[in-house]
């Protein structure tokens, strides 16, 4: 009976969290996920973390991406200060200890492969062997 | 007595309002020496947001992504819009079930079967490994690929089904890698195949293979297959 009455409770909070049931939905469809916690901070992109200490270790802390991501964010949108708190490597997340700011650290952008941006990596050295030449026909 | 303690009143009074003034200059001063580290490194980020407060602030919030790379006006040519909306719906059938066949050749092969375990769970994306080549649609090419294999990696490749992706892992398949100048290895995998997605490392990281994985799925959902045909 009080394992029932955890369950509704859950999915009250739940339902609550995600803004009801339309809400829940959404956030099912695209995050594949739905839990329930409190915000711990947002960051610059509009990524928003969450924690609840009810779940097991490794799904105790999340990130819910923006919606100028759609359907296309990866985890690589996390900076780097964040990915420290969502991997476990500190408890104190960004909002109570801040990182120092260096100069060469850049901002996130997006992953260009397969588009006319992508990188292509060319070579800077002589090449030491001599690719084989296949015979043509004479005719 | 009194005049003269206005008259003092009044001089510490204006003193005071002096140093107040001049330290509000110094500060000022103080400032515009700081400036130009300021916009130095303002100039580096394209953030919105000031440096102090980058890791929390929060910038405007930028519009929502739609979920289909096809942005089509429904008004004028409705048989491109439903072309589209098609090809969204073949995109989304493909994205999610990319089988790969599994072309375990080296180390990389354990990477990939990390990836296949539960921590990084490949079937929660659709990804199941396939046995064989009629059944797949992807080759994930994970090792060394010597002379003496390339013509059986290209005859398997070429009995795929048509929309066929590969996925060359770690720099052995991506360049030769370490055996780069061994006689008897391929220096690269796309020598004999076509490689949509190259990922790095030695052995990449299961995570980086799911991420290649991720890459894939983008391109899958890029494909024009059914407008490329109606354009033609």
């Amino acid at each position: 009976m009080a394992s029932i009455i955890k369950v509704i409770g859950n999915v009250r909070r739940i339902i609550s969290h995600n803004n009801g049931i339309i809400g829940s939905f959404l956030k099912m469809f695209r995050h594949d996920d739905l839990k329930w916690g409190t915000l711990v901070g947002e960051d610059k992109y509009g990524n928003k973390y969450y924690e609840n200490n009810y779940y097991f270790f490794g799904k105790n802390r999340w990130v819910s991406y923006p919606q100028s991501s759609g359907f296309d964010f990866d985890a690589s949108e996390i900076p780097p200060e964040w990915h420290r708190w969502m991997h476990y490597m500190t408890d104190d997340p960004p909002t109570k200890v801040p990182l120092p700011q260096r100069k060469w650290m850049a901002d996130h952008t997006m992953n260009l492969t397969g588009t006319s941006r992508e990188y292509v990596p060319y070579s800077t050295t002589r090449p030491k062997i001599q690719s084989w030449v296949p015979p043509k026909s004479s005719d | 007595m009194a005049t003269t303690a206005v008259l003092r009143l009044s001089g510490n009074f204006s003193q005071s309002w002096n140093s107040i003034l001049c330290r509000h200059l110094s500060c000022g001063a103080s400032r515009n020496v700081f400036n130009p580290e300021n916009k130095e490194e303002l100039s580096h980020s394209t953030s919105l947001t000031t440096v102090r407060s980058k890791s929390t602030e929060v910038a405007p919030a930028a519009p929502k992504k739609p979920y289909s790379p096809f942005q089509v006006p429904f008004k004028g040519n409705k048989a491109e819009y439903a072309l589209a909306r098609l090809d969204d719906l073949i995109n989304w059938g493909r994205k999610n079930s990319i089988w790969p066949l599994t072309f375990g050749l080296a180390c990389c092969a354990v990477e990939m079967m990390h990836f296949a375990a539960p921590r990084y769970d490949m079937d929660s994306y659709g990804v199941v490994f396939r046995a064989s080549p009629r059944q797949a649609n992807c080759i994930i090419v994970a090792g060394t690929l010597t002379n003496k294999m390339a013509p059986a990696l290209r005859k398997i490749y070429d009995q795929m089904p048509s929309p066929g992706w590969v996925i060359s892992m770690g720099s052995c398949a991506n360049g030769g890698g370490y055996y780069h100048y061994s006689y008897a290895v391929v220096r690269g995998c796309d020598r004999v195949i076509p490689v949509d997605i190259y990922v790095p490392g030695c052995p990449p990281t299961a995570e980086a293979l799911l991420y290649g994985v991720l890459q894939l799925r983008k391109k899958v959902k890029r494909m024009n297959t059914l407008q490329a045909w109606y354009r033609k």
